[in-house]
């Protein structure tokens, strides 16, 4: 098994799925010779050609809806958005068509594109580059958000994306694009709307995905010395969310908290919270807790975004408040 | 220009009639309450919208906007299931779940309306990418009203279309107003084939009630894009009956032209009289005939039934479904 980056294990999926289906084509802003603007497409020009690797200017509605259309009469595009702020330019277009031709025409027509877009903060992107979108899709029927949080899932899951029927939201974090794992060659996928148990606990169940895994994962370790269990979920798929896995957790160890980027109000976290009150509340030993973005827009300077949004430290507070302790 | 049979001629009077027809029927059971939601219909427009089904092969795509009820059946869906689509019906060929603003027949790719108006301009741009890059030499056409015009999907899918070369046909229908706002004081110019032009696009400007006028110069758009010359953009100057929800906020004298002097099945009647390819007793009859079929598909609409409730679950996602009311 190679060990290789985020960014490789995604073009790794991409030209295998170009390789292998004629159908499948990319679109979107300087990703032909360039390889896009973070390399997830870097060298598929010069295999695939230019009318499979389409540079498109700055026209995301465009972009998302010739993906669309395409999609409706067979095609398979993989369609980029280079940021995931962008994405309120076509969010028309996501919403009201790739979301919905399947059930407004009763099934006649069918949507299956990926949009994969950069999002996340942390590096001073400002409030234009970095945010974490997933709440403006969460209430979209018909819209499938993916979001891996390593090298072997991103590859894993963009390959299940494209093959998937249902257009699919496909969010990378910036902030792990070069990080590396052990990627397995050749095709492969891991399943959508299946969320892991990363690390196994008895006292309380931490949600997360992509970005706010790491700072979990880093939070449970510290606290394992003090003597607090800890287990950890990535949800991998952020709608619609893997329910079964998160509550037979939460039935074992009693206690939750729900870990976003994000700010709080409506979002991700708040969806995850409440079904776990709905479901499982005859488990809980105590509320549920929300460890989020503030309600704010990211700000540039780096002191002022590291104040905004959780990490490490913000998630541990959270983990011992809940534990009582 | 490309002759017109009299055969052909006649067949275009009579889809006149046959959407002025289905758009009375229609908009008099709207009045009724028999029709629920939002309704605009064609009437006034006739000319263009037979001009266009009359120019489109069963495979070429089209996007049909919120006054094209006469495309959808004009295109070779049976009118009946258009009828009871608008009508909400389980019978209506999106089971009822699309209604005037979302109605969709893959079997002759009609690719359906969008109530957010004119964002399909960019999906018609998607389907006439995917079908180049499949080697086919359909059409995709997509229905623009001047209005609608003002959105950037319509720049950014004809400056893609005209880079691209993409089989796109622009049919802008301008009807002089948006709900009420003339062409010329909400765009920097009232011939809107002009912005096609500055894409590059092939673009002519034609008199959308003159029926023949329209044929032909869709006609030749057609081939063009069939040749796969790429996009192509005419915009039909017509006028629309309806003011928009009630009421009447146009210039008497407008209104006049446009329903008396320049009415286009009035013109076309008169031109063929003139030209001696019918006698007035056989246009008549074709009017008569109209009016029968287009009732017997109001009747089958509302004798057919309600959709069945699981249908409202049906088809959000593929591979699964949602969570449904629990007791
Ligand atoms: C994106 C969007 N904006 C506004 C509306 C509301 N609306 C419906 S029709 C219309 C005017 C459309 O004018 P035009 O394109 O000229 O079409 P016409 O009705 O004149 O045929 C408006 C503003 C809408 N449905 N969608
Ligand atoms: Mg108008």
């Amino acid at each position: 098994m190679a060990v290789i980056t985020t960014v490789q294990a995604l073009n790794d999926a991409l030209g295998l799925m170009m390789a292998e289906d004629q159908r499948v084509y990319c679109l979107g802003e300087d990703i032909g010779k360039m390889g896009g603007d973070f390399g997830v497409t870097r060298g598929l020009y010069d295999e695939f050609g230019g009318e499979r690797v389409r540079d498109t200017p700055l026209s995301e509605a465009a972009i998302i809806g010739a993906a669309v259309g395409s999609a409706m009469v067979g095609m398979r595009p993989v369609a980029e958005i280079m940021f995931a702020d962008f994405i309120g330019t076509c969010y028309d277009q996501v919403v009201n068509n790739a979301a919905k031709v399947h059930y407004m025409f009763d099934g006649q027509f069918r949507a299956p594109i990926v949009i994969r877009t950069a999002c996340g903060g942390g590096f001073g992107g400002g409030p234009h580059h970095s945010q974490q979108i997933e709440g403006w899709f969460m209430n979209v029927p018909g819209l499938v958000i993916v979001a891996p949080s390593n090298p072997h899932d991103a590859k894993g899951l963009l390959i299940a994306s494209i093959e998937d029927d249902n257009p699919i939201l496909f969010l990378e974090h910036k902030a792990l694009y070069r990080q590396k794992g052990e990627v397995p060659e050749g095709k492969y996928t891991v399943p959508l709307r299946k969320a892991k148990v990363v690390r196994p606990g008895k006292d309380i169940t931490v949600v997360t995905s992509m970005k706010t895994l790491y700072d979990a994962m880093a939070a449970a370790n510290e606290l394992e010395a003090e003597g607090v269990s800890v287990e950890v979920i990535d949800l991998r798929t952020l709608r619609p969310w893997d329910h079964q896995t998160v509550l037979e957790s939460v039935a074992r160890t009693g206690r939750a908290i729900v870990v976003n980027e994000a700010p709080k109000i409506g979002g991700l976290a708040a969806d995850v919270s409440a079904v776990i009150s709905e479901e499982a509340f005859s488990y809980l030993k105590a509320p549920v807790m929300r460890v989020c973005g503030l309600d704010t827009p990211i700000p540039f300077s780096l002191p002022l975004e590291k104040l905004i949004l959780p990490d490490k430290d913000r998630v541990k507070q959270g983990i011992l408040k809940v534990c009582g302790k | 220009m490309p002759e017109v049979s009299p055969d052909q001629y006649l067949a275009l009077f009579r889809d006149m009639w046959r959407v002025r027809k289905f758009e009375q029927a229609l908009e008099r059971e709207f009045k009724r309450g028999k029709v629920p939601g939002m309704l605009h219909v064609g009437l006034g427009q006739e000319a263009t919208l037979a001009a266009i089904a009359h120019s489109l092969r069963k495979e070429d795509g089209i996007f049909p906007d919120h006054r094209c009820h006469g495309l959808l059946f004009l295109k070779g869906t049976p009118g009946k299931k258009i009828m009871a689509e608008l009508f909400g019906r389980a019978t209506g060929i999106c089971s009822g779940k699309g209604g005037s603003l979302h109605s969709a027949d893959a079997s002759v790719n009609n690719f359906g309306d969008n109530g957010v108006q004119g964002s399909y301009m960019v999906t018609a741009l998607g389907v006439a990418l995917g079908w180049k890059m499949q080697g086919k030499n359909n059409v995709s056409a997509v229905v623009v009203g001047d209005g609608t015009s003002g959105r950037g999907e319509w720049h950014e899918s004809m400056n893609l279309a005209s880079v691209w070369k993409a089989p796109v046909f622009f049919i802008c229908v301008n009807n002089g107003y948006a709900i009420s706002t003339p062409v010329g004081f909400s765009h920097a110019t009232e011939d809107l084939v002009d912005f096609a032009k500055s894409y590059k696009i092939p673009a002519v400007q034609v008199d959308g009630n003159d029926v023949l006028a329209s044929f032909q110069a869709t006609q030749e758009a057609v081939a063009h894009i069939r040749a796969g010359k790429g996009p192509y953009f005419v915009e039909y100057k017509t006028w629309r009956w309806q003011g928009m929800f009630s009421g009447e906020f146009r210039p008497a004298e407008e209104v006049k032209y446009y329903k008396e002097d320049h009415e286009p099945i009035a013109l076309a009647k008169a031109d063929l009289l003139k030209k001696g390819i019918a006698s007035p007793e056989q246009l008549d009859a074709i009017e008569k005939e109209a009016e029968a079929e287009i009732e017997e598909w109001v009747s089958y609409a509302q004798n057919s039934p309600l959709p069945d409730p699981a249908k409202a679950t049906a088809n959000v996602y593929i591979g699964w479904e949602v969570e449904s009311w629990q007791s």
